[in-house]
C-alpha cells in the first residue's frame, strides 16, 4: 500500500516538476488565475456557437383536432417492450420508434402541438409511433414532419408556414404526387452525382430537403397502412387506388376468414388472377374483388417485422403481411398465419378500445414473443435492458451535470483562492465525476446489450473518447492540482456529450446496429480499437493543454506578469509533454496492433488506406514533437504549438478521413461534419497564432538581452 | 551544445556525414516530411486510387506534388524517407547513443521500430500477394496476381495444350511507351516478339464500330486496340497490346493480344492467339501472372450468411481440404479473421462471386499471401512494448530516488 | 565513436552498391497441369468474347430501323414468340413477349454517359428492390457483347416497381445490358414475371446478338 502511495506521489511530482511546486502554485493562485480569463471568453464563445443549433423550435403548432387523449404511461411502457426485428437485429419497439420518428422530426424525439380546446400537448416518439400504427386518423393531423426550409414545401405546391416548421401528413397531402415525382428525380440526380462528381452537379439544399421529405412521407404511409387488414375498412392508406365497391367490401370482409376460403396460391398467381378480368357472374366478380382486397392488405402489411417465423431455424422475422402471404401459399400454414393475424388484430382493437385493454393485450403479445424466443435462439434477450437504457437517458443527464459543472467552474473563477472558490472547485470536480460515471455506466449498458466491446461504430467512439478524456483530465488534476485538469474535464465532458447527442440526432439511425463480417471479432475490437481511441483522446487533451498554455502565456505576457506565473506554465508544459508521450504510446501500440489485425485477417500489415494513414500521422507527429524537443529545436512554446497541430491531426483522422470515402449514405451528413471540422480547426488555429507571437516576443527579448550584454561589454572595453 | 567551428576539410567529411545522419534534427525533419506525404498521399488516393497513391507517394524515392492541383513542389518519397529514418535510427539511437542503463528501454524500443521498418522493406521487396478462386468441388494450387499482367508465348503440344511458357514480365511491359515498341528475344525459340501499343487499360473494338474506325492504331483482323482511361482501382484495368512475331527467316505473324481473352471465372480456360512459326504451333496471350503453392486446396463447401432481413454480410467461410503428396489430407475452415497459415503461405477468406450470386453458382475467393516478414510486426511490437515499459519503470525509479534524496536534504 | 562511423560507412557503401541493375528479361516457366489446356477460339471475334454474328441468326430477316434518312440503321432479329410494339418515347426498339405481353424488352439510348455505369445498374437494381452494388461489384458484373463491345450484364430478380408498394409486381426478373462510354450509353432491358423471363432467356441472348448497326 505504501509503495503505491509512493509511486502515486512520484507520478504526481513527475507531472508537476517538484513537490514544492503545488504549494507554490496554490499560494500564487491569484497570478496563475490570470490565464483563465481568456479561456472563459473562448468557452463562452463556443457555448454561444453550440447552443442555438440544439434547439428545435417550431412555431405554428395548432392542429385541427378537437382534443387529444394522451396514451397512459402504462400503455407506452407495454408498447415499448414489444420486440421487432430491424436491420438484422431484434430490438424493442422503443428503439424502433425512437429512430424512425427521429427521421421524420429532423433528429428530435418530441412532438409539440395544440388542439382546438387550447390544450398544449407534447408527446414522445413512442406515443407518436403508437398514434401512427393504431390511431392513424389522428396521427395524420399531427405535425410529424420537420421541413428545414419552406422552399421545399413550396416546390411541391403546399402552402408554407414559417421558414422552418413542422407539417402534418394532411397538410402535405395536396403536394403528395408532386413530392413523389420530385423525390424520384432527385434521387437519381444524387446518385449520378455520387458516381461522377465532375460532370453531375450535386443536389441543392432545397432538393435534398425534398428528397428527405419524400422518404419520410412514404415511410409514414407504410407505417400508417401496416395494420390496415385489422381495421375493417377504416383508415385505408392509398385508398384512392381502390374503387368504391372495394372500399365497401373492406368494411365487411374478415381477412382471416377469407384466408380459409381461398385456394392455395403464390402471391404471383394471386397477382396474375387479379390482373385477368373477372368472370361474368356476381359470385365470380365478388371473389375477384375479395382477392384484390386480400392482395392490397397483404401488400401494405409488409415492413414491421413483429412476428417470429414458423420455422424455428429461420432467423428472419416477418411482418403480418408476409404471414398472410405464407398462409395463402399453403393450407398447412394457415392456422399459424391466422393466429398471428388474430394477435395483431387484438392489438389494434385493444388500442381502439382503451389504454388498459391495450396494456393487457400488448403485454400478452410481448410475453408470447418472449416465450417463442426462448424456444428459438433466445433472440432479443437484451431488449428489456435496452428499454431501460433509453429510458434512463444516461447521456443527456451526463450533459446536464457537465453544464452545471461549467457554471460552478465559472463561479470558482470569480474569486479564486477564496474559500468560496475552493468549494466551487470541489463541487465542479464532484459534478464531473458524476457526469463521467453516468457516461461510463451508459457505455457499459451498451456493451451488455450488444455483448460487444465499447467501440464498434463512430457513435461509440464519441462516447468512449469523451469518457477517456474526462477521466484523463481528472487524473491530470489529481497529479498537478493547478485547476487546468478540472477545466478540461468539464470542457471535454460538455463538448463530447453534446457531440454525441447531436450525432445521434443527425444520423437518426440505430446506434447499436449489426456488424459486418470483418468486424465480427471481439478480441481485436477490444484491443486495437480501444487502444487507438485512447490515443485519440490523449491527442485531443494534449491539444487542449497546448491551447490553454498558449492563450494563458500570451495573456500573462500582455499583463506583464510572465515572471510570477513561470512555474505554473512550466507545470502546464510538462502536462502537455507527458500527454503527448501518452498519446504516442497508445497510438503507436494501437496502430501496430491494427496492422497486425489487418495482417491476420487479410494478409497485409499495412495498406496505406486513409484510416491507417490517419493513425500513422498521429504517431509520426508525436514522434516529431519528442525528437524536436530532444534536439532542442522546440521549447515550451514550440511543444504546445505542435500539440495543437497534433490535435488537428487527431480530428482529421477521427472525423475527416471518414468524409474522404464518399458513400451514398453519407451525403447528408458530410457537410455538417466538414463545417464542424473546419470550425474546430479555426478555433485551434487562434492559440496557435498566439504561439507564433509568443515565439517572436521571446526571440526579440533574447535579442534585446544579448544586445544589452554586448553594450555592457563595449562600455567595459571603452572604460 | 557548444558552438564550435565546423571543420569542413574533406578528411572530416565522413565524420560530418555521421553527425548529420545521427542527429535529432534529421529525425524530426524526416518525420515531418513523412507526415506531409502521408497526408498528401491520403488525399491523392481519393481521386487516383490506392495503387497510384502508393506508387507516387509511399514507395517512391522522389515525387512532385501538385499543390491544389496546380503548383508543383518536389518532395522526398516514402521509400527514401523511410530509408533515411532507418539509417538515422540505426546510427543515432543504436550506434551513437551513450550506452547506459537508463537508456536501455529506449534502445530496445528503437530496435523494435527498426525491426518494424525492416519488416516493411522485406515485405515491399519479397512479399507476394495474389488470389485463388474456386467453385465448390474444385481444387487448385495456382495463385493469380491481382494486377500484374504478362505476355506468355507457349509452344503448343497437340491441339490445345502447352507445358512451358516464355514470359515477358509485367515489370517490363509497364515501362513500355505505348507509342514506341520493344522487341524481345525469346531464348531457344526461333522468333522474336515485338510489342507495341501496350495500354494498361485497353479495349479491342471491331472497326465496324464508328468509335474504332476513326481511332488511331493498327487494324488487325477487323479489330483495333483502343486506349481506355485508367481506373482508380487498378485491378479493373484490362491491358492489351499489338504483338508481332518475326521468325528467323522473315516469317511473320501479327495480332492484338487483349486481357479479355484470359480467364475470369475459376473454371474458365483462356483463349490464346494461335500462330505457326517454322512449322510449329504457338499460343500467345496476355494474362495475369500466376504462381503455385506447394500443396493443393480443394473447396468442399462455401457458406455465406447475411444478417437476417438485410444485405449485410454476417459471415462467409470456406471449408477446404488441403492436399499434399506426402502428407495426409487435412480439413481446414477459412473465414474472416481466421486464415489458414501453412508452409509460409497464408490463405484469407477475401471475397466471393460472381456478383449476381446466388442466382449463379457461387465461388469463393481467397487472398494468398507469402511474406517472409509476416510476423515481424508482432515481434517488433512486443520488443517496442517491452522497451517502453522498461523505460517507464526506470524513469519512475529515478524520480523516486531523486525525490527521496530531496526529502532527505530538506 | 570511431568504430561506429566505420560501421556506418560500410552500411552506406552496401546500400549504394545494391542499387541498380534491371532484371526484366524474358524467362521460361513450367505450366501447372491445371493451366496447360486452353480453349481454341474460332476467330478473333470469339477470342475477344464478341459473339460470332453468323451463329446467332434464326432465319429471321434483319429488322431495320432508320434513325435518320440515309443514316446508320439499327438492325435486329425478332426472336420466336416475340412481337414488335410500336416504338415509344426513348425506345429505339420495343418488343413484347408472353401471352398477354407481360414481358417487354426494349433498347434505349442516352447521349453522354447517362449517369455512368454504376448509376444505371443500381437504378435498375433499385427498381427490382435489390440493394445497390458497390462500384467494384458493378465492375465485376459479367459482360455480354452488345454491338461488338463488352456490355455490363445485369440480372436481378425481385419485386418490380411501385413507390409505395401497392403497384409492386411480385417475383419479377429483369435482364439488362448497359454499354456506356463518354460518347453515350445504350441500354437493353428485358422485364417480366420470373417464370416467363426464365423461359425467354435464350431469346434475349439471340436478340442481343442480332443487334447491329448498318452504316
Amino acid at each position: 500500500m505504501k509503495i503505491w502511495n509512493n509511486s502515486f506521489q512520484n507520478i504526481r511530482e513527475q507531472f508537476s516538476g517538484s513537490g514544492d511546486l503545488q504549494i507554490a502554485t496554490r499560494r500564487k493562485c491569484s497570478t496563475a488565475a490570470l490565464w483563465r480569463s481568456p479561456m472563459l471568453l473562448v468557452a463562452t464563445l463556443i457555448a454561444l456557437l453550440v447552443f442555438p443549433t440544439v434547439s428545435h423550435a417550431a412555431k405554428d403548432i395548432s392542429v385541427p383536432l378537437d382534443s387529444y387523449e394522451t396514451w397512459s404511461e402504462e400503455a407506452v411502457e407495454a408498447f415499448d417492450r414489444i420486440m421487432v426485428q430491424e436491420g438484422g437485429r431484434v430490438k424493442p419497439m422503443l428503439t424502433y420508434s425512437r429512430f424512425n420518428m427521429m427521421k421524420f422530426l429532423g433528429g428530435g424525439t418530441k412532438t409539440k402541438f395544440q388542439t382546438k380546446d387550447g390544450v398544449e400537448h407534447k408527446i414522445g416518439s413512442s406515443e407518436a409511433m403508437m398514434d401512427i400504427l393504431f390511431k392513424g386518423d389522428r396521427a395524420r393531423f399531427l405535425p410529424f414532419f420537420l421541413v428545414e426550409d419552406s422552399a421545399a414545401v413550396i416546390q411541391i405546391g403546399v402552402s408554407p408556414k414559417s421558414k422552418r416548421d413542422r407539417y402534418s401528413y394532411e397538410e402535405l397531402m395536396p403536394g403528395r404526387a408532386k413530392l413523389a415525382e420530385l423525390a424520384e428525380k432527385y434521387r437519381d440526380k444524387a446518385k449520378a452525382h455520387s458516381q461522377n462528381k465532375a460532370v453531375n452537379p450535386d443536389l441543392t439544399l432545397d432538393e435534398k430537403m425534398v428528397l428527405e421529405l419524400g422518404g419520410a412521407v412514404s415511410s409514414f404511409e407504410f407505417l400508417l397502412g401496416q395494420f390496415g387488414f385489422a381495421r375493417k375498412g377504416e383508415m385505408l392508406v392509398n385508398e384512392q387506388i381502390l374503387p368504391d365497391e372495394l372500399k365497401q367490401l373492406a368494411t365487411k370482409l374478415d381477412m382471416a376468414e377469407m384466408l380459409d376460403k381461398m385456394p392455395e396460391m403464390t402471391i404471383d398467381q394471386l397477382f396474375q388472377t387479379i390482373r385477368s378480368a373477372a368472370g361474368g357472374t356476381e359470385d365470380e366478380k365478388m371473389f375477384s374483388s375479395a382477392m384484390r382486397l386480400f392482395f392490397f392488405h397483404a401488400n401494405s402489411g409488409i415492413g414491421v417485422n413483429l412476428i417470429q417465423p414458423q420455422d424455428k431455424e429461420t432467423e428472419k422475422w416477418v411482418s403480418v403481411g408476409e404471414a398472410m402471404i405464407t398462409g395463402l401459399e399453403k393450407k398447412d400454414n394457415r392456422p399459424w398465419a391466422k393466429e398471428k393475424m388474430a394477435a395483431t388484430q387484438k392489438l389494434v382493437e385493444a388500442a381502439k378500445e382503451s389504454d388498459s385493454a391495450f396494456v393487457n393485450v400488448a403485454t400478452e403479445f410481448y410475453e408470447g414473443q418472449k416465450a417463442l424466443a426462448g424456444q428459438r435462439n433466445n433472440e432479443g434477450k437484451q431488449t428489456d435492458r435496452e428499454v431501460k437504457y433509453y429510458n434512463a437517458k444516461y447521456f443527456s443527464n451526463s450533459l446536464v451535470f457537465f453544464i452545471i459543472a461549467f457554471v460552478t467552474l465559472a463561479l470558482s473563477w470569480l474569486s479564486p483562492g477564496s474559500g468560496f472558490g475552493k468549494w466551487m472547485q470541489r463541487i465542479t470536480i464532484a459534478l464531473s465525476v458524476i457526469g463521467v460515471l453516468l457516461l461510463i455506466w451508459g457505455i457499459t449498458q451498451r456493451c451488455l446489450i450488444r455483448n460487444r466491446p465499447p467501440i464498434t461504430n463512430l457513435y461509440d467512439t464519441i462516447l468512449f473518447i469523451t469518457a477517456t478524456a474526462v477521466l484523463f483530465s481528472l487524473a491530470l488534476e489529481w497529479f498537478t492540482r493547478i485547476g487546468v485538469g478540472t477545466m478540461l474535464a468539464v470542457f471535454t465532458g460538455f463538448v463530447g456529450m453534446w457531440l454525441g447527442i447531436t450525432f445521434e440526432a443527425k444520423e437518426s439511425s440505430d446506434t447499436m446496429g449489426k456488424l459486418l463480417a470483418v468486424l465480427d471479432t471481439n478480441f481485436w475490437l477490444w484491443t486495437h480499437v480501444t487502444i487507438i481511441n485512447i490515443g485519440y483522446a490523449a491527442g485531443l487533451i494534449a491539444a487542449f493543454l497546448g491551447m490553454v498554455y498558449l492563450t494563458g502565456a500570451f495573456a500573462t505576457r500582455l499583463m506583464g506578469k510572465a515572471k510570477e506565473s513561470r512555474k505554473f506554465f512550466k507545470t502546464l508544459n510538462r502536462m502537455t509533454y507527458g500527454t503527448v508521450c501518452f498519446c504516442l504510446f497508445f497510438s503507436l501500440v494501437g496502430t501496430v496492433l491494427g496492422g497486425i489485425w489487418a495482417n491476420y485477417s487479410w494478409g497485409r500489415f499495412w495498406g496505406w488506406d486513409p484510416k491507417e494513414n490517419g493513425a500513422l500521422m498521429i504517431c509520426l507527429w508525436s514522434l516529431v514533437i519528442l525528437h524536436a524537443r530532444m534536439g532542442g529545436y522546440i521549447r515550451e512554446v514550440g511543444i504546445n504549438m505542435q500539440a495543437i497541430v497534433l490535435g488537428v491531426i487527431v480530428t482529421f483522422s477521427w472525423w475527416g478521413v471518414n468524409n474522404l470515402e464518399v458513400g451514398l449514405h453519407s451525403y447528408g451528413f458530410t457537410e455538417g461534419v466538414e463545417r464542424a471540422l473546419h470550425l474546430s480547426w479555426s478555433i485551434m488555429g487562434l492559440p496557435f497564432l498566439l504561439g507564433v507571437f509568443l515565439f517572436f516576443m521571446d526571440r526579440s527579448e533574447k535579442q534585446a538581452k544579448l544586445d544589452a550584454g554586448r553594450k555592457d561589454d563595449l562600455a567595459a572595453e571603452g572604460a | 551544445m557548444p558552438k564550435s567551428k565546423i571543420d569542413w576539410s574533406p578528411a572530416n567529411w565522413p565524420r560530418l556525414l555521421f553527425r548529420f545522419f545521427s542527429s535529432y534534427g534529421l529525425a524530426a525533419v524526416v518525420l515531418v516530411f513523412l507526415t506531409i506525404i502521408t497526408l498528401f498521399g491520403t488525399y491523392y488516393q481519393v481521386d487516383n486510387g490506392l495503387i497510384a497513391a502508393k506508387r507516387k507517394y509511399f514507395t517512391s524515392w522522389f515525387l512532385i506534388h501538385e499543390f491544389f492541383g496546380k503548383f508543383p513542389v518536389p518532395l522526398p518519397g516514402g521509400l527514401l524517407l523511410m530509408l533515411i529514418l532507418f539509417i538515422n535510427m540505426t546510427i543515432g539511437a543504436v550506434i551513437k547513443v551513450r550506452k547506459r542503463w537508463r537508456g536501455i528501454g529506449l534502445l530496445i524500443s528503437h530496435f523494435g521500430m527498426l525491426m518494424l521498418l525492416a519488416g516493411g522493406f522485406v515485405t515491399f521487396a519479397f512479399a507476394t500477394d495474389g488470389n485463388m478462386t474456386l467453385y465448390q468441388g474444385m481444387k487448385s494450387s495456382q495463385v493469380q496476381s491481382y494486377r500484374k499482367w504478362q505476355i506468355e508465348v507457349r509452344p503448343v503440344i497437340g491441339e490445345n495444350k502447352a507445358e512451358k511458357a516464355w514470359v515477358i514480365p509485367s515489370e517490363a511491359l509497364e515501362k513500355l511507351d505505348p507509342n514506341e515498341g520493344k522487341t524481345y528475344d525469346l531464348p531457344d525459340l526461333p522468333f522474336d516478339v515485338r510489342v507495341s501499343q501496350y495500354y494498361k487499360n485497353a479495349n479491342a473494338v471491331p472497326t465496324s464500330a464508328p468509335v474504332s474506325a476513326n481511332a488511331p492504331g493498327k487494324e488487325i483482323d477487323g479489330f483495333k486496340l483502343l486506349q481506355q482511361e485508367l481506373f482508380t482501382e487498378a485491378e479493373r484495368n484490362i491491358p492489351g497490346c499489338v504483338a508481332e512475331f518475326v521468325g528467323e527467316d522473315g516469317e511473320k505473324a501479327e495480332t492484338i493480344l487483349w486481357g479479355y481473352s484470359s480467364k475470369f471465372l475459376p473454371d474458365e480456360k483462356p483463349m490464346p492467339f494461335i500462330f505457326e512459326m517454322g512449322g510449329n504451333k504457338y499460343a500467345a496471350l496476355i494474362t495475369k501472372k500466376t504462381w503455385s503453392v506447394p500443396f493443393e486446396v480443394q473447396l468442399d463447401k462455401f457458406i455465406f450468411e447475411k444478417h437476417p432481413g438485410t444485405q449485410m454480410a454476417r459471415n462467409f467461410e470456406s471449408r477446404v481440404t488441403r492436399m499434399e503428396s506426402d502428407q495426409p489430407e487435412k480439413k481446414v475452415e477459412i473465414k474472416m479473421n481466421e486464415p489458414m497459415r501453412y508452409a509460409g503461405f497464408t490463405f484469407f477468406q477475401e471475397s466471393y462471386g460472381p456478383p449476381n450470386a446466388p442466382i449463379e453458382e457461387m465461388f469463393s475467393q481467397f487472398a494468398v499471401a507469402e511474406n517472409p516478414a509476416d510476423q515481424w510486426p508482432l515481434w517488433a511490437l512486443v520488443i517496442t512494448g517491452i522497451g517502453l515499459a522498461i523505460h517507464f519503470v526506470i524513469s519512475l525509479m529515478e524520480y523516486s530516488k531523486k525525490s527521496r534524496s530531496n526529502r532527505a536534504k530538506s | 565513436m570511431k568504430s561506429s562511423y566505420t560501421i556506418f560507412c560500410l552500411a552506406a557503401a552496401a546500400i549504394l552498391t545494391s542499387c541498380g541493375g534491371d532484371k526484366a528479361a524474358v524467362s521460361v516457366r513450367d505450366l501447372l497441369p491445371e493451366e496447360q489446356e486452353f480453349k481454341l477460339a474460332k476467330s478473333t471475334t470469339e477470342r475477344f468474347r464478341y459473339a460470332a454474328r453468323e451463329t446467332s441468326g434464326s432465319g429471321h430477316e434483319g429488322h431495320a430501323h432508320a434513325t435518320k434518312e440515309g443514316g446508320p440503321q439499327l438492325i435486329h432479329d425478332i426472336p420466336e414468340g416475340w412481337t414488335e410494339k410500336p416504338a415509344a418515347m426513348m425506345r429505339d426498339v420495343n418488343l413484347a413477349f408472353g401471352e398477354n405481353g407481360e414481358g417487354e424488352c426494349y433498347l434505349s439510348r442516352l447521349p453522354g454517359a447517362g449517369g455512368g455505369l454504376e448509376a444505371n445498374v443500381n437504378r435498375w437494381r433499385k427498381q427490382m428492390g435489390a440493394e445497390p452494388l458497390t462500384p467494384e461489384a458493378v465492375q465485376k458484373l459479367p459482360k455480354k457483347t452488345l454491338f461488338g463491345q463488352p456490355a455490363t450484364f445485369v440480372d436481378v430478380s425481385g419485386d418490380y416497381g411501385g413507390m409505395s408498394g401497392t403497384e409492386g409486381k411480385k417475383n419479377y426478373r429483369m435482364l439488362g445490358l448497359v454499354l456506356s462510354n463518354s460518347a453515350g450509353a445504350v441500354f437493353v432491358k428485358l422485364i417480366g414475371p420470373k417464370a416467363l423471363v426464365d423461359a425467354n432467356e435464350k431469346q434475349f441472348n439471340q436478340f442481343v446478338d442480332s443487334l447491329d448497326v448498318k452504316l
